[in-house]
């Protein structure tokens, strides 16, 4: 199991729904108007937009980052408590109750995925209400960031474990590639060379994000086609 | 100790530590969430609606169990209730096909919001003061039924006016059924960017007064002409879901896309070409590339149809449309008309969109018009690839005593006006989710009017502007916690009916708006005798007259699946309307307030991608979600050009004032590449002075500057006919808060 | 070795002994005002561990701010001990006598400054006792991969060492103002002076362990700080993959150790009137040494920015700029005047090589290399990869107040040392007057602590 995504930028038009989605199902404690303003803000998933050229021909393009679960993750060696750490079945795993917030790993991270807690999250009653109890709430000090809806990774692993099946491919979906209209996101394991995102990971239009930094991420970008 | 046993001590120690640091310890590490024994929660499914919009998306929320600070009969107290928890798409429903979009994701927040109004009030301090005391059920339901029996009894049944948003639904029909028994007149509906001029084009086109939904999956070429129809426009997640098809579901084929506006929108930005265009001159552009069609006999003149007839000139060859006058009209090079009318015409089957700005200018109803003349030529309409129209249920064959008609769009201007100079006063307003005096132009004085209404009654869940004017408030469930249903009329190739039961009891002491009315129809001293006990037999009834499409009942059906979708039989089909005797219509200028010289620049009010129209402020993550072209949060900003920025010495954060004719405003600059030089653009949402702690003074309301220019037709307003003049006045003081850092990407970079 | 006639060492004994014996008004008010300014500092940090971290200016994508400068920063003054005592001793430099302790004092307080801000800069910063390698039910335990760790480490001993380095030297004067003193004064200086005799054995034990520690302490410094510097080479930064840093930070570390010692000197030097036993040679000598590692310094900074500028890589050429010429161009050329321009113009001229110009000169080293090790982080991770991430560090109050007030918290600590040891090491000033001709160590088995008391 080496769980990866690809992400077809030319079927993504930046509509953000990934964004909003990834806070929902994450409890990511909104950060206020002031908070926001000092960059505290935490989006997991965030839609990068670059312009290009000038008026009129001017282009704009959308390109979708989270946490690229890199095999040679820069943050993990720097660590100093092993809350940043890889995993068996190849994600990036931050273990919030490890971390001491010395914040090296977001340091080390090229593609500035990571996010600090910056004071106890809150939640004006009743919004609490939603909160997913498959996810921890991380208490002010600690790092966070994309663990690729681990909570539903592992439902659906248990699940299939218990009904002695192997999980099929795309029974799991990150929040973010199930809201996605567009359908951009795809995610799955790039062990099964058969799988959705082992074949969009071999297209001629893949690459990966930062290539030459050879973090060895495990998403591979499709190029927009115009 | 001496030397020799302290080095062996340190050797050791030393070494220990060393080959602990070897290996992998971290393979010991206790993973947060155990892989055997432990499960999680367990969460159920349930089928839902998303009413943010007029999409009717179906939803599948995950339900759990939940410790709630609850009030049940005046006591508070802590209960385990079961709580929708995420909303995701319905993987099967034929608008959204499991996608959602982020309001829809959000909406969760509806729900659980901190204000919301939670029981009934009845107003205290002056109207406007939004003071309000809270009262039981029972009373605030006799004072409104005493209001209703005194103006029947007065014979004033008349003087009940209805005042909601464009929706299609069993409920927008229940309401036209209630004031039809009454005696009142139809609901008046109000919305800033509801596109009524297209429907009435497309009714006068094709027969179909709805907006139209495209085949995007199997088309080749797409030109849309203004519609941000990825973002915010008609139903962006089935158009969202079809763009993703269109581009690369099809092994070897992908489909291209043209984008034609003024400002780039975020479905712009996907654009294989962005083509500028000068304001209210779309439909002249429509036009020109039909002429090249045609003079190239690319397509016979006979495919414009029903449609071409109502072009002035179709029949004649469009002779005034030809390149060289569209380049001089419209700013778009005729080499570029020409190339765009050979590409639409061979790469087939291709298809014309138009949308938002281009039909909100006076001449909007015939841009509308062109494009759909250029559709039927192009022989798209009704055919793979193409523009279809989603079969309407007519619901006054599937449930008896309902109109089929959908709510008439009495112009609110109209309203106003009549409230204002005293010739036609409602006594009794009943308000159903809009707000108007946040969302319609100052110049309309519909805050005026209303406070010359002498009894307000709000249904809102939410204290906006316009709820806070109201002296009774009646708060309805939300979404979730009743039964919640669309009929959407577009979005589906197929007919829809959105259907779900509660998924969840209601968090406070609420009541679904339905059945309230359908119990005050009861409880009238002359009873409307509406045929349903609640709404949910009305719902049953409906539904159930649908055709079954598996071996369950249909009313079974729809209540798991969220809904019912196929084949509608002709019998409870709304037909297509007849072409209407009506003189062509000819290409007018359009017209724009304030004069040029005073202002200079056009202004561009747009659905902003969190916001749409300002009725989504209220939700703490759609304040937060970067927008998607200048990655804002919790903040309001005007787009302008870089030249003209540079001309009035303007640097990006600079506080500037606009001034329309109507007033000024200030706020943030963003100097934005996408934007033609004479335009600036401004996003609709925020700026309300009181919608829940998130919204409440935050921000500009970019109506505030609107004129009231309506189009001549429809009488609906031309929200980008205004034009504005801007000034610096400040540097940047902190109220713009952007998310990202960099806005082009540096060279060799990847 | 000077033109004043060298005083006797009953006049040494007075005069060192002096700041011990004999405290004014001044005295308190000074400690009032330094300790009220660290208090403060400890409230913020209080305030900042009360109220969330987020009342500090860090932010996405700077998550290291003037915490992180202010540990570089004071690490790298601790060096001056080090450079001074250790290889002056070790070369057997005559003029490092009155000028030693001074030094390892400032070595071991820098050092504690300096060690604080690791934890102060932590999220969580009351289980910063994860980084000690304990027996965990929990299975907690170091990444030994990690620089931090090897910074905790490399910090401990480097602290561990210095202290002894300190300590060492001093017995024989803790003996002396034993010898001295009553009372409770006198209980605690026995026990300071571990039961030093005098005693020719002793002597040599002392002197053997002084020249352990002299030329084990030496390696330690260095790689304490090459270890600082591996926080930022190994973080795949723009411009901070340099494998210059290692070389470029301990040089900077000893520049600004010896720009602080000159201060401290200096202040020293007016404050206890220490005319007779801080001359001004001393003050040249080191002055000197300052203008050679501002050489140094500005060789290194040339280097970096050289390659760097021919690398042409484009991340990197950002972050150049940045501070070339944009945004941070004001600071990193401030750092450039203060760091390399004026000590060559005042170390250079002969004229200008007096203890005030030494002064002047330190002082814009102490600022240039405050400023430098600002330069190295905020600037870089302010621009790194994709520019939609891209974000602009402000301090804010917690931040400054704990900053600025490490140097009222160094000030204090030597402030109160001063009146506890003297700050010049006796017993090595009076042997530095009996040279044996034979150049054999001046403190032969033959001494008795009575000769040296004198």
């Amino acid at each position: 199991m080496k769980w990866g995504m690809a992400v077809d930028l030319d079927r993504c038009d930046g509509c953000a729904a990934c964004v909003t989605a990834c806070h929902a199902e994450n409890n990511i404690s909104t950060v206020g108007a002031d908070q926001a303003s000092r960059g505290r803000a935490k989006h997991w998933i965030r839609v990068e937009r670059y312009w290009e050229g000038e008026f009129p021909d001017v282009r704009l393009k959308f390109r979708p980052v989270m946490c690229q679960h890199c095999e040679n993750a820069p943050c993990e060696p720097v660590c100093p408590t092993y809350a940043s750490h890889h995993t068996a079945d190849g994600l990036n795993a931050q273990v919030y109750n490890r971390c001491i917030g010395t914040r090296y790993c977001a340091n080390a991270c090229p593609y500035n995925v990571r996010f600090f807690d910056f004071f106890n999250p809150s939640w004006d009653k009743p919004l609490h209400l939603q909160l997913n109890p498959d996810v921890s709430l991380r208490e002010v000090g600690v790092m966070e960031k994309c663990t690729f809806c681990v909570q539903r990774i592992k439902a659906t692993t248990i699940q299939a474990k218990a009904e002695d099946r192997p999980v099929a491919d795309g029974e799991i979906k990150p929040a973010c590639a199930q809201a996605c209209p567009a359908q951009a996101l795809v995610f799955g394991d790039l062990d099964d060379p058969e799988s959705a995102v082992s074949r969009l990971s071999r297209s001629s239009r893949g690459s990966k994000l930062l290539e030459d930094r050879g973090t060895k991420p495990a998403v591979t970008y499709l190029s927009r086609q115009s | 100790m001496d030397r020799r046993s302290f080095i062996k001590l340190t050797a050791v120690s030393g070494t220990s530590a060393a080959l602990a640091s070897c290996g992998n310890p971290e393979n010991e590490i206790i993973r947060f969430v155990p892989d055997e024994d432990i499960m999680p929660g367990i969460a159920t499914m349930k089928p839902g609606v998303c009413t943010l919009c007029a999409s009717g998306c179906g939803l599948s929320v995950r339900m759990m169990m939940a410790d709630a600070d609850v009030v049940r009969n005046g006591q508070a107290g802590l209960v385990r209730i079961h709580a929708a928890k995420k909303l995701e798409g319905t993987a099967e429903h034929p608008v959204n096909h499991g996608g959602l979009c982020a309001r829809g994701q959000a909406a969760v927040q509806v729900t659980y919001h901190p204000d919301r109004i939670t029981q009934p009030l009845k107003r205290s301090g002056d109207r406007g003061q939004a003071k309000y005391d809270a009262i039981s059920w029972d009373d605030a339901i006799a004072e409104l039924v005493s209001r209703l029996d005194a103006l029947a009894m007065a014979g004033n049944q008349k003087s009940l006016a209805f005042l909601t948003r464009h929706r299609r639904s069993h409920r927008a029909a229940l309401v036209d059924r209630f004031l039809a028994a009454y005696g009142a007149p139809g609901a008046v509906a109000y919305e800033l960017f509801h596109d009524d001029v297209l429907r009435r084009a497309n009714a006068l086109s094709f027969g179909r007064e709805q907006l139209p939904t495209f085949d995007l999956p199997n088309a080749r070429y797409v030109l849309s002409f203004g519609a941000d129809f990825l973002g915010t426009w008609n139903s962006p997640t089935s158009q969202g879901h079809g763009y993703g098809l269109m581009r690369q579901g099809r092994p070897g084929i992908r489909g291209l896309f043209v984008q034609v506006e003024s400002r780039m929108t975020q479905t712009g930005a996907n654009a294989d070409q962005w083509v500028p265009v000068k304001p209210g001159t779309e439909g002249v552009l429509a036009l020109g590339l039909a002429h090249v069609i045609v003079a190239g006999k690319l397509r016979p003149a006979s495919g414009g149809g029903r449609a071409g007839a109502l072009i002035d000139g179709w029949s004649s060859g469009l002779g005034s449309f030809a390149p060289e006058q569209v380049e001089t009209i419209t700013g778009v090079a005729a080499a570029r008309v020409e190339r765009l009318a050979r590409e639409l015409a061979e790469l087939s089957p291709s298809v014309a969109i138009v949308g938002g700005a281009p039909l909100a200018q006076s001449n909007g109803l015939f841009t509308a018009l062109a494009v759909n003349a250029l559709n039927s030529l192009l022989g798209s309409v009704e055919r793979p690839g193409g523009v279809f129209f989603t079969p309407q249920i007519n619901l006054a064959s599937t449930a008896k005593g309902l109109s089929g008609k959908a709510t008439a769009s009495l112009p609110l201007d109209k309203i106003a006006a009549g409230i204002l100079d005293g010739s036609s006063v409602p006594q009794v307003l009943l308000l159903d989710g809009a707000n108007p005096v946040h969302a319609a132009p100052k110049g309309w004085r519909v805050r005026e009017a209303l406070e010359k209404v002498p009894y307000i009654v709000s249904f809102g869940q939410f204290l906006d502007e316009t709820a806070a004017l109201s002296d009774l408030i009646l708060p309805d469930h939300s979404f979730l916690e009743t039964w919640a249903e669309a009929l959407p009329e577009s979005g589906s190739l197929s007919a829809v009916a959105s259907v779900a039961p509660a998924a969840m009891m209601p968090l406070h002491q609420t009541r679904g708006t339905e059945d309230l009315l359908l119990d005050v129809g009861r409880r009238l001293a002359k009873p409307l005798n509406l045929p349903w006990e609640n709404f949910e037999a009305l719902l049953t009834e409906s539904v159930s007259a649908l055709p079954t499409t598996s071996t369950f009942d249909t009313w079974t059906e729809a209540q798991e699946k969220g809904g019912w979708w196929g084949t509608l039989p002709a019998a409870l089909t709304t037909p297509a309307a007849p072409a209407a005797q009506i003189r062509p219509f000819a290409y007018l200028e359009p017209q724009f307030d304030g004069d040029a010289g005073q202002f200079p620049l056009h202004f561009l009010p747009y659905a902003s991608s969190a916001f749409l129209d300002g009725s989504l402020a209220h939700l703490p993550w759609l304040q937060e979600m970067p927008d998607p072209l200048t990655s804002a949060m919790w903040s309001s900003w005007i787009e302008i050009n870089p030249t003209t920025a540079a001309k009035l010495g303007i640097r990006d954060g600079d506080i500037v004032e606009v001034a329309s004719s109507q007033g000024t405003l200030r706020t943030a600059v963003i100097v934005s590449p996408g934007i033609a030089p004479d335009l600036v653009a401004m996003p609709a949402g925020q700026g309300h002075q009181t919608f829940t702690r998130y919204a409440s003074g935050r921000g500009e309301n970019p109506v505030e500057l609107l004129a009231p220019v309506t189009e001549a037709e429809t009488g609906s307003l031309a929200w980008a006919a205004t034009r504005v003049r801007v000034t610096r006045v400040g540097d940047p003081d902190g109220r713009l808060i952007l998310f990202a850092g960099g806005s082009r990407e540096e060279e060799g970079h990847r | 070795m000077s033109a004043v006639p060298s005083p006797s060492h009953g006049q040494i004994n007075t005069d060192l002994l002096r700041p011990l014996l004999k405290t004014s008004w001044k005295f308190f008010a000074v400690v009032v005002v330094l300790g009220g300014i660290v208090v403060a500092a400890l409230l913020a940090w209080l305030s900042q561990m009360f109220f969330g971290f987020g009342i500090s200016g860090i932010r996405w994508p700077v998550y290291w701010g003037f915490y992180v400068t202010s540990f570089v920063f004071w690490i790298g003054i601790s060096h001056a001990g080090t450079l001074i005592s250790a290889i002056l001793r070790l070369v057997d430099a005559g003029w490092r006598r009155p000028v030693t302790r001074c030094a390892e004092v400032i070595t071991v307080f820098a050092l504690m400054i300096g060690a604080m801000f690791p934890i102060i800069h932590l999220g969580r910063p009351w289980l910063a006792f994860w980084l000690f390698p304990y027996p965990s039910e929990r299975l907690i335990w170091p990444n030994f991969r990690s620089p931090l760790v090897w910074d905790f480490f490399a910090i401990n001993t480097y602290l561990t060492g210095s202290v002894l380095f300190l300590f060492l030297p001093m017995i024989p004067d803790f003996a002396v103002v034993r010898d001295k003193s009553t009372g409770l004064r006198r209980r605690i200086y026995t026990l300071l002076a571990v039961g030093w005799r005098g005693t020719p054995k002793q002597w040599h034990r002392l002197e053997s362990a002084m020249a352990i520690m002299a030329i084990a302490i030496v390696p330690v410094a260095v790689s304490v700080h090459t270890i600082v510097s591996f926080d930022f080479s190994m973080a795949p930064v723009p411009m901070w993959q340099s494998t210059i840093f290692g070389p470029y930070f301990v040089a900077g570390a000893i520049f600004s150790g010896i720009a602080g010692l000159l201060i401290a000197m200096a202040i020293l030097r007016r404050v206890l009137h220490l005319e007779r036993y801080l001359h001004p040679i001393h003050f040249e000598n080191l002055g000197k040494l300052l203008l050679v590692m501002a050489l140094l310094w500005g060789y290194f900074v040339f280097n970096e920015r050289l390659v760097t500028y021919y690398g042409n890589e484009p991340s990197e050429m950002a972050v150049f700029w940045r501070t070339q010429r944009e945004s941070f161009a004001p600071l990193y050329w401030t750092m450039v005047f203060g760091n390399f321009v004026l000590p060559l113009v005042i170390m250079g001229i002969k004229r200008f090589r007096t203890i005030t110009g030494c002064v002047i000169a330190s002082l814009g080293v102490i600022v240039g290399m405050w400023l430098e090790r600002f330069l190295i982080i905020v600037p870089s991770l302010g621009h790194k990869y994709l520019p939609y991430s891209y974000g602009i560090y402000r301090p804010q109050p917690v931040e400054i107040i704990i900053a600025g007030a490490t140097f009222a918290a160094m000030a204090l600590l030597y402030v109160l040392f001063v009146k506890i040891v003297p700050i010049i090491s006796i017993w090595e000033l009076k042997a530095g007057d009996h040279q044996p001709p034979d150049g054999s160590h001046p403190v032969a088995e033959k001494r008795s602590l009575r000769e040296v008391e004198g």
